[in-house]
């Protein structure tokens, strides 16, 4: 957490669009890598690099498929990256409310 | 983090670490709210099937396809059912709706995986095999010498029916309620039902009409409903 309470794993503008954007599936979808490298607008190096942060905090889960050619990596956010997700929405919400004049 | 073939590691990767701290550390609150709204939007305009257009597309379909399936059995006496200039337009224009549908689908749908793929093929297979049942009752029914007015009104109502009952029937998967699809499969059935009174003719018309009309004004409110 850095010092405004927020999970600094998904404080990174590049997680923060990762997480989220896995976040719209439904629950125990995943999404090839290579569509959310398109949604995300990342080189596929940037991506893997933030993946394997998310990855190392238990945020998402990837998964390869096939072999050569044919193989297929596949992202998914787990159910501590939801909820992770949803604790670093609630602090954003507080800081922007504690921030607003009353 | 298995790296599969579409996932080539290397460039770009020490060019992450440095901008991600720095990234992070520009970033405040404010920052941090529109790039989750901003993610959520794309994401919701490149994964989620766009229901509003295709309620659209079928809406007029419905609308169209029945109104001429209507005017050309208009002042019949006795009924001998739709001309097959009407029939051929209601199947094309069935056919074309499909085809937006299914590029709608396949294009939200590109890269993800899971159970809604599942649920998406259970849910096509629910109404083609229903579709095909009412179809082969329908045929039973005419060979065993049902009346005509009696067919067509089985025939006219075979989609709505099917259609109706499969979004019924789905509207509640993974828990959350889905109003938009409850509402018309709802809304589907009762035209289904309370329309077959008015008789074959007429029929045709209430289907346009209310059937077609209902589909397009829930292209209209389905975003609202959606939310609410």
């Amino acid at each position: 957490m850095n010092e405004d309470g927020l999970d600094t794993v998904i404080h990174a503008p590049a997680r923060l669009r990762i997480v989220v954007t896995l976040a719209s599936l439904p629950e125990g979808d995943d999404l090839s890598f290579t569509r959310l490298q398109d949604l995300i607008g990342l080189t596929p190096g940037n991506l893997i690099t933030h993946l394997r942060k998310l990855e190392d905090a238990g945020y998402i889960q990837t998964e390869r498929n096939g072999n050569g050619t044919t193989a297929r990596t596949s992202v998914a956010l787990t159910h501590a990256g939801r909820a992770a997700l949803d604790r670093y929405t609630t602090a954003v919400r507080q800081l922007l409310d504690s921030a607003s004049p009353r | 983090m298995n790296a599969g073939a579409d996932m080539k590691d290397g460039a770009g990767a020490g060019e992450a670490a440095g901008t991600d701290a720095q990234g992070a550390a520009d970033m405040d609150a404010q920052g941090a709210a529109a790039i989750m709204q901003e993610a959520r939007e794309r994401a919701r305009r490149e994964l989620a099937v766009r229901r509003p257009v295709l309620f659209l597309t079928w809406g007029l379909v419905v609308l169209v396809g029945y109104g001429a399936m209507w005017l050309s059995v208009r002042g019949q006496h006795p009924f001998h059912g739709p001309t097959a200039p009407a029939i051929v337009t209601l199947v094309a224009l069935f056919a074309m709706a499909a085809i937006v549908t299914a590029w709608f689908v396949d294009r939200a749908s590109s890269g993800v995986g899971g159970p809604s793929v599942l649920q998406r093929g259970v849910f096509v297979l629910a109404l083609a095999a229903g579709g095909a049942a009412l179809e082969i009752f329908i045929r039973a029914a005419s060979d065993a010498s049902a009346d005509r007015p009696l067919v067509a009104v089985m025939r006219a109502a075979a989609p709505l029916l099917v259609v109706g009952l499969v979004f019924v029937a789905s509207s509640a998967i993974n828990g959350i309620l889905d109003r938009p699809r409850l509402a018309l499969g709802l809304w589907l059935l009762a035209v289904a039902a309370e329309g077959a009174w008015a008789g074959p003719v007429t029929y045709l018309a209430v289907i346009a009409l209310a059937g077609g009309g209902g589909i397009l004004l829930m292209a209209a409110i389905e975003p609202l409903l959606r939310r609410s």
